[in-house]
């Protein structure tokens, strides 16, 4: 056990912060073209794609040397690149998954963020039960006809293309006949509609399908295996983050001290109310032991290790944690962690928080939310954790009685 | 960077849990209970000969030279078997303190005894109002023309009634000081506090006008602030790494349990009810692993965040076993509340823990002090 970095890791990291200092856009990004400029700049210098084989374009970086990039980044309050789905998803599953002709003609564009990707996985009726899904894709020949509705598609207005799961076999177990496609969202039977979250805004879309053509080289894998290929590619991310939120987190943290200090209650500095240092310490101690499991996240994955159910942990901890951390800050800030526009300076977040608008505490609160329902809900985690990690019985269910969807 | 056991430490936890799993089965916990000393000589002798007793001391003290990784490991496995006997008192509150602040002399007598298993010691920390900052000291000591003469009343003083030094902390007109003192001298008089964790003793200590040597000052006079504070986090971290032992027991019960209790003719542990609730105990263990191993590294190497990452494992794990053992009573049902079922040991020994050494609440002060001042 050396909890210590390695004198590689510090020079890489003074290295990435350099460039960082040389090269972070002076202007506020103010549109989609402003991004990509960004996203390209962070590829040319090697920054996106670090794990990817060398010969599609990426990197062969070591897993810690991607997550220092990425807690660099957030250190330096830099913007987000775009294409998130693409290089956190869709890239990592045709690396894995794909045929060579499909890395070929995919994974450069997908870094340099020409094509732009989403993910079309969740149905109205498949959120938590997602093998349940029913857009259907048939068998014409040359090629496949999908018709059906995907939700809560994150980036779906501006995607290129989108990694599907679709059903090819309605006779079989529902996990069995689920296939994994590449399609081209730029097509006429594809209808996106943005759907309005809690927060206002509209990150997320809707998508209808309608006779809508996948090309049979965009199958991934075999026929029928979509959802060990959706299993597999649900953990890729893990990881590379690690370092970055914690790194979030306590910016935020920081800020929320500075406004303890401001703000006043009974005539005297709310930080010195024994209530509110109690909140800040039990905070500071979550995110810290936030960092020592991100630690050892990173210790598996230099390894070669793969964190498998670990990874349900992970994501339980720190979106659990998110919401906690979000409803202190609320109650700390008071009315003004509420407020969406007319903050003062003191009262406003200033972190580039990768989703929603950076800047509110009120937009973090109500995205906070989002984190214990999105990419498997908490209560699916438990479900795995309880499964996969500590052998307890399945429960009973009536699709698994029957053998049937 | 690398946050994993080695080898030698996944060896050691090998060796420790073998060990009390062959000598410190729940029998030997409860027969204990009603044992006058409270421990058994036996496995005291075996854990001198595997070189627990002087795991964290010099080579020439007898001891291993490993750091407090490896202390943890042994104390965790310690707490997952409820081991009854004055192991933390002697190696962690008696010998850390004198290593930490003892003359070569001190360290040669007492770390030397400690490894041998031939000495038991322990420290007295808490006083009538239950203050852990060490500057809450009121038991006073007064220069005598031999040395000093110590007044004042502890309480809770873990196996005093065993220990052959008991370290004090006192006030003297130079400072807060620590002095070594023999229990069984004229003026000490101990009186049993007996808890729910019968596993863990505990002693008033009253002391009228105790005399000892002018030798019997651990670190200068006025001196002893930053010592105890330093103690006191060590105490932190290692009944930290008991409690998360104890919810690992508590745990790991459960979940065989909930496999083969049926009701509603099935397993338990198959409703999400009790799923859940046996995955969030699992989180919680998990933190409080990597609570009590960062801090337990940060201590050994003297890592710059060394003290606060003490005080967040203990007010994290401290948190942390209250739930987990809490919610293994729950999933147990019925049994669970039974004396013959052994899983009170574990759940009473955490929470013995919880408040020492500082509760959550006395930690989260303190880290609040550096963040806030850093920030």
């Amino acid at each position: 056990m050396d909890l210590n970095y390695t004198p590689e890791d510090i020079a890489f990291r003074k290295q990435v912060r350099t460039w960082l200092e040389q090269n972070l856009p002076t202007e506020e990004i103010r549109n989609l073209e402003d991004r990509r400029a960004w996203h390209r700049k962070l590829y040319e210098a090697g920054y996106l794609g670090m794990g990817w084989p060398r010969e599609y374009g990426g990197g062969g970086a070591r897993p810690m040397e991607q997550a220092i990039v990425a807690d660099e980044m957030a250190r330096a309050n830099a913007p987000a690149p775009t294409n998130s789905l693409g290089l956190g998803i869709v890239g990592p599953t045709v690396v894995v998954h794909g045929t060579d002709a499909q890395k070929k003609r995919y994974l450069r564009k997908i870094l340099s963020a020409e094509e732009l990707w989403c993910q079309l996985y969740s149905e109205p009726n498949a959120g938590s039960d997602l093998a349940a899904l029913k857009t259907s894709a048939v068998d014409a020949g040359d090629h496949f006809v999908v018709n059906g509705q995907k939700i809560w598609t994150s980036g779906g207005a501006i995607a290129d293309w989108g990694l599907l799961l679709a059903r090819t076999d309605t006779k079989v177990t529902k996990h069995k006949g689920i296939s994994c496609f590449l399609m081209n969202m730029r097509q006429p039977g594809v209808d996106v509609r943005p759907l309005k979250q809690i927060t206002g805004s509209s990150e997320f879309c809707e998508v209808f399908m309608t006779n809508a053509r996948v090309e049979k080289s965009d199958q991934i894998g075999k026929l029928g295996e979509g959802w060990g290929i959706a299993q597999t590619t649900l953990g890729y991310e893990r990881g590379g983050r690690a370092l970055a939120r914690i790194t979030n987190y306590s910016s935020q943290f920081s800020r929320l001290v500075a406004a303890a200090k401001r703000l006043r209650r009974h005539g005297s500095p709310l930080i010195e109310d024994p209530v509110t240092r109690q909140k800040l310490g039990r905070i500071w101690s979550e995110i810290e032991v936030e960092r020592y499991q991100a630690l050892r996240t990173l210790t598996l994955l230099e390894r070669g290790e793969h964190p498998g159910a670990g990874g349900s942990l992970t994501k339980l901890s720190y979106s659990e944690f998110e919401k906690r951390f979000m409803e202190f800050a609320l109650e700390i800030l008071g009315p003004y962690g509420q407020l969406t526009q007319g903050a003062p300076e003191d009262f406003k977040l200033q972190i580039d928080t990768a989703v929603g608008d950076n800047g509110s505490w009120a937009y973090a609160y109500l995205w906070s939310r989002a984190g214990t329902i999105y990419a498997g809900s908490s209560e699916i985690q438990k479900n795995v954790i309880g499964e996969r990690i500590l052998g307890l019985p399945k429960e009973t269910r009536a699709d698994r009685v029957g053998g049937k969807t | 960077m690398n946050f994993s056991f080695s080898d030698d430490q996944v060896l050691l936890k090998h060796s420790v849990r073998s060990a009390l799993d062959e000598q410190c089965k729940p029998e030997h916990v409860r027969a204990m209970f009603d044992d006058a000393r409270g421990y058994g000589d036996r496995l005291w002798s075996e854990m001198a000969k595997l070189g627990w007793l002087g795991l964290p001391f010099p080579e020439e003290q007898g001891g291993a030279g490993l750091g407090l990784v490896e202390l943890g490991i042994v104390l965790e496995e310690m707490g997952r078997a409820a081991y009854p006997g004055p192991f933390f008192a002697t190696v962690v509150l008696g010998g850390l303190g004198i290593q930490l602040g003892g003359n070569a002399a001190q360290k040669d007598k007492w770390l030397s005894a400690i490894s041998a298993g031939t000495a038991r010691a322990t420290a007295a920390l808490l006083e009538e109002h239950l203050d852990w900052d060490p500057a809450s000291t009121t038991a006073t000591a007064a220069k005598s023309d031999s040395g000093w003469t110590l007044s004042g009343l502890k309480r809770f003083v873990p196996w005093a009634h065993v220990a052959d030094v008991v370290l004090v902390p006192a006030r003297t007109p130079a400072g807060l000081s620590l002095f070594l003192v023999d229990p069984k001298s004229a003026g000490v008089t101990l009186a049993p506090m007996v808890g729910i964790d019968l596993t863990s003793r505990w002693s008033e200590m009253r002391l009228d006008r105790v005399a000892v040597g002018a030798d019997a000052v651990l670190g200068q006079p006025g001196a002893a602030g930053p010592l105890l504070d330093s103690l006191l986090r060590r105490a932190a971290v290692m009944s930290s790494a008991e409690m998360l032992g104890a919810a690992r027991r508590c745990l790991d019960m459960s979940v065989e349990y909930v496999k083969v209790r049926e009701q509603f003719g099935q397993p338990v542990g198959s409703f999400q009810a009790i799923r859940h609730r046996c995955a969030e105990m699992l989180l919680e263990a998990e933190n409080a692993h990597a609570a009590v191993y960062y801090a337990a590294w940060a201590l050994t190497a003297g890592a710059e965040d060394a003290a606060i990452a003490s005080s967040i494992c203990k007010a994290y794990v401290s948190d942390a076993a209250r739930k987990v053992c809490g919610d293994a009573i729950q999933v147990h049902g019925g049994i669970g509340f039974t004396w013959e079922y052994d899983l009170h040991l574990y759940m009473k020994r955490a929470k013995a823990l919880e408040p020492l050494f500082g509760d959550a609440q006395f930690h989260r002060e303190l880290i609040v002090r550096h963040v806030a001042s850093a920030r």
